[in-house]
């Protein structure tokens, strides 16, 4: 078959060159920034004049990125864990089951995703703020208590996405069990799990980046020992405001820092990623 | 198997929800929140505040205005892309994989580096000098807006790639057979032949823009600040402005049920336009 071509040549050319500079623009600079004096960066110069990467070493002591980057890789990382394995026993009975209510647990599952997270943050807030009180412990500021609000969102994020993983699998292989007396918890753990690493570790990846990436509730829920890289970065950026010329440099490395792991994540996982994407359109 | 998820799916979306409600009923301030059972029952009185003395219409305004933009901005953008990365050419991997950073990286980066991109004197006025153009404020002031929705769309717009992408996977190779015969040009054959294709994708893709860009909390926060200027005080930041500088936690619950009024109508044609089994 001929290949057909869905625009000429040079219409495609050069809508991927607008493209590519508009992507990499900003990219580039953000590497350039980081290896630029600050004072290259503040008269607005694309190139650096000269390349020093003492910034890569300063920001971990001014920024505390160490232990920002390991609060962030503590609570995504147990979140994502527990909701991968918590969704896929929910998303097989939706997939598997036919019960009264399952399309509207599905359109639930959907809907919750799309909340505004300022509703969920605020009673949160108020009910472990009302839970201290009661019983006498600080709950706001440590890492649980962070990682259980993840979970308002990480939940019916990682079910929809094992939803639709699972939905891939033919129905067949547990049928056969099913016939051979297999009970539906063995055929889950024996057969289901087995088969679904590529949706769990997509489903996993997906709740690792929303604590990864979180700004909103890290920034409440936790305090200078806890705060997670997000927030390091964002405290760090907002006390350059006025003053001398604020460390430009460091902000862009530590947010290179920041941004690497989930970067990395994507093209190592790309296929399995973009499938999730596409399907539940998720972020 | 339901249970567990299921069990705590009540405990952490639902419980949090009716609280949410509650909260929006009752006097909620610094003084009373660590005993918010006993705080003063005041009925609608946060919801007709919202409405009449705070910034809440101005915000629905500027966040529904902006979302909206994103959205029309990237549709011609992502559709394009899609279109182009879809012939086959050398390198178009690597492009494929160049193409998503934007959407990859997370939002605090982005509002980090456009920040010091966007600051007066940085690198954006000296290229927009270089064109010959006015430089000018962009992170305060009526240009702020523009900043929010040029900085968003340009991080927003692989979404929408990536699910026109996909659908073009699906176009029958038949039809491309048909289009190489027919006579006609080359966006005739797009308009006639492959677009009906892409209707499902795009207008789920418009949909998730929408919400994502009505809910962004991150960006503005971080690209603007708080106090955030008035051009670019969207919701999320407002209600979140006024629980936790202002204290006003009852008003801001009432905020936080209007914003999700105002995701509604997007969340049910969104529920619309996924398969849900």
């Amino acid at each position: 078959m001929r290949h057909t071509r869905l625009l000429p040549r040079p219409v495609q050319t050069a809508v991927l060159v607008v493209l590519l500079l508009t992507v990499l623009g900003p990219v580039s600079y953000m590497v350039f920034a980081s290896v630029s004096s600050d004072l290259d960066v503040a008269s607005g110069a694309y190139l650096p004049t000269t390349v020093d990467l003492g910034a890569y070493r300063r920001i971990w002591s001014t920024v505390d990125l160490g232990t920002g980057l390991l609060n962030s890789l503590l609570v995504a990382g147990v979140v994502a864990a527990a909701s991968a394995f918590v969704s896929v026993g929910s998303a097989y009975v939706l997939v598997r089951f036919a019960f009264r209510g399952r399309v509207a647990i599905l359109r639930a599952l959907l809907a919750m995703q799309s909340i505004p997270g300022t509703l969920m943050l605020l009673p949160v807030f108020v009910l472990f703020a009302s839970a201290s009180a009661a019983i006498g412990v600080q709950v706001i500021g440590t890492r649980w208590a962070l990682g259980l609000t993840y979970l308002t969102f990480a939940l019916p994020f990682s079910t929809w996405v094992m939803v639709t993983y699972l939905r891939g699998l033919p129905p067949e292989l547990d049928e056969a069990a099913r016939i051979d007396g297999a009970s539906s918890w063995r055929i889950l753990t024996r057969i289901i799990i087995p088969l679904s690493w590529p949706g769990l570790v997509v489903s996993g990846i997906f709740a690792f980046l929303l604590g990864w990436n979180d700004v909103l509730f890290a920034s409440v829920m936790t305090d200078p020992d806890t705060r997670t890289a997000a927030v390091a970065l964002q405290v760090f950026g907002a006390t350059q405001e006025g003053g001398a010329i604020p460390v430009y440099g460091q902000l862009m490395a530590a947010a290179l820092v920041c941004a690497a792991p989930v970067v990395v994540l994507y093209l190592v996982f790309q296929r399995y990623l973009v499938g999730g994407l596409t399907a539940g359109g998720v972020k | 198997m339901l249970a567990p998820g299921g069990l705590l799916l009540v405990l952490v979306v639902g419980v949090p929800l009716v609280v949410a409600g509650q909260i929006s009923l009752l006097d909620l301030d610094q003084y009373t929140f660590r005993q918010w059972l006993d705080a003063p029952f005041v009925g609608l009185d946060n919801y007709v505040e919202a409405v009449r003395d705070s910034a809440l219409p101005h915000a629905i305004w500027v966040s529904a205005a902006y979302a909206f933009l994103v959205t029309l901005i990237t549709l011609p953008v992502g559709l394009a892309a899609a279109l182009a990365a879809h012939d086959r050419f050398a390198g178009r991997g690597l492009v494929r994989s160049v193409l998503l950073i934007p959407y990859v990286l997370p939002a605090f980066v982005v509002g980090t580096v456009w920040r010091i991109i966007l600051q007066p004197d940085g690198v954006a006025d000296s290229a927009v000098g270089r064109l010959g153009l006015d430089a000018g404020l962009w992170l305060n002031g009526p240009r702020s807006f523009w900043a929010l929705v040029i900085v968003q769309a340009w991080t927003a717009w692989p979404l929408l790639y990536l699910l026109a992408l996909a659908g073009l996977q699906t176009v029958d190779p038949e039809v491309h057979e048909a289009a190489a015969i027919d006579g006609a040009g080359w966006w005739v054959k797009l308009r006639r032949l492959i677009f009906p294709y892409l209707r499902g994708p795009i207008a789920l893709g418009l949909v998730i823009t929408f919400l994502h860009s009505v809910n962004n909390f991150t960006l503005p926060f971080v690209l603007f600040g708080v106090p955030s200027p008035r051009d670019v005080e969207v919701l999320p930041v407002l209600t979140y402005v006024e629980s936790f500088q202002n204290f006003q936690f009852g008003l801001s619950a009432a905020m936080a049920v209007f914003s999700l009024a105002v995701v509604a109508v997007p969340i049910v044609a969104y529920l619309r336009a996924v398969r849900l089994t």
